[in-house]
């Protein structure tokens, strides 16, 4: 439940979800694409508060609310628009694997300390 | 020794329990590929497992986002569960993999906005 | 590149005075930058937010939800001019280099 209580709890999480039922359906279906898309590269940014996600859901009722087509808003290649958006941001796995590479690090150290 | 009882004891356990509630609402084609993630998933993990717990909250959001959309498991992962869990870590293949979701992205617009 | 160039455009509009996304992107476009979206300029508008060039305040709008205001701060004038001076700098060994095909 993480990614959901860092939005704020369970309430704010529902909140956010009935935020994206009232959009149009085409904003709709980009929406959750992006989602799934987030899940998936994992940004850190996910986790840190509400921005990332309501932020997009700001910018689309906005898109909405003017009679745009979504396309328009985000531009025909929705993976680059996520990927600028995420772009300051590391990955959890980048932060996995920085992990890995401190315990090698770690048990090198162990070893040469031992063979000394 | 499996993934479970690595974790078990940890302080992850709590963490690791209310991921287990959040699976047992998933259809079963979902639960298996969860299963399947994690077998692929601990050997990547340290100790406590603390690593990983970001990750596999991110991917039980995606199962759960996807099965509500009643996408079938296969569709959304691939054959390749296997590829798409060392993708998750960041091992080897992770860029590919990337640009793989990126596509998906874009084709999945694309398809359901019928453009 | 164009990208920024694209955050220096959007500083130099923020600075004439407070203004949102949508509005941002309409003036690129009237510009002549046509393939620029209102995403675009969304994910700009994150980052200044992020590293702190701007305040930004939120006010109710005639037309649809709340509308995020941008100004400048210290740091985002700042910011400015150096992309301003950056700019003239490249500009000016662009001119050069023109001439000197010549």
């Amino acid at each position: 439940m993480r990614i959901r209580e860092m939005i704020e709890g369970r309430k704010e999480w529902r909140a956010h979800v009935a935020r994206v039922k009232a959009l149009p359906r085409d904003y709709q279906i980009v929406y959750k694409e992006i989602q799934k898309y987030l899940f998936k590269v994992g940004p850190v940014q996910l986790t840190e508060g509400t921005e990332l996600l309501s932020g997009i859901v700001d910018l689309f009722e906005e898109g909405a609310a003017m009679g745009k087509d979504v396309l328009e808003v985000t531009g025909r290649d929705v993976a680059a628009f996520c990927d600028d958006l995420i772009k300051d941001s590391k990955t959890y796995a980048d932060l996995y694997q920085e992990s890995v590479n401190q315990e090698v690090h770690k048990a090198i150290q162990k070893v040469s300390k031992k063979t000394k | 020794m499996n993934f479970w009882e690595m974790i078990t004891g940890s302080d992850m356990t709590k963490e690791m329990k209310s991921f287990e509630l959040r699976v047992k609402e998933l259809p079963a084609d979902y639960q298996a590929a969860w299963e399947e993630i994690n077998v692929n998933l601990w050997p990547h993990s340290n100790f406590t497992g603390r690593n990983l717990m970001p990750i596999l909250d991110g991917v039980l959001g995606l199962l759960e986002e996807t099965a509500a959309e009643g996408q079938r498991v296969q569709e959304v992962l691939g054959v390749d569960i296997k590829g798409f869990c060392s993708a998750l870590v960041g091992e080897e293949g992770a860029a590919s993999y990337r640009d793989k979701w990126r596509k998906q992205l874009n084709d999945n617009v694309a398809k359901k906005l019928g453009k | 590149m164009l990208k920024g160039v694209l955050e220096g455009c959007v500083l130099e509009i923020i600075n004439r005075g407070e203004t949102y996304g949508y509005e941002i992107t309409r003036r690129l476009n009237a510009l002549g930058f046509t393939d620029v979206v209102e995403g675009t300029v969304y994910t700009i508008l994150v980052r200044l937010e992020k590293n702190n060039l701007v305040d930004t305040e939120k006010k109710p709008s005639d037309m649809g939800p709340p509308r995020k205001f941008f100004v400048l701060n210290d740091a985002g004038r700042e910011e400015l001019r150096k992309f301003w001076e950056k700019w003239a700098f490249l500009s000016s060994k662009m001119n050069e280099l023109k001439e000197r095909e010549r």
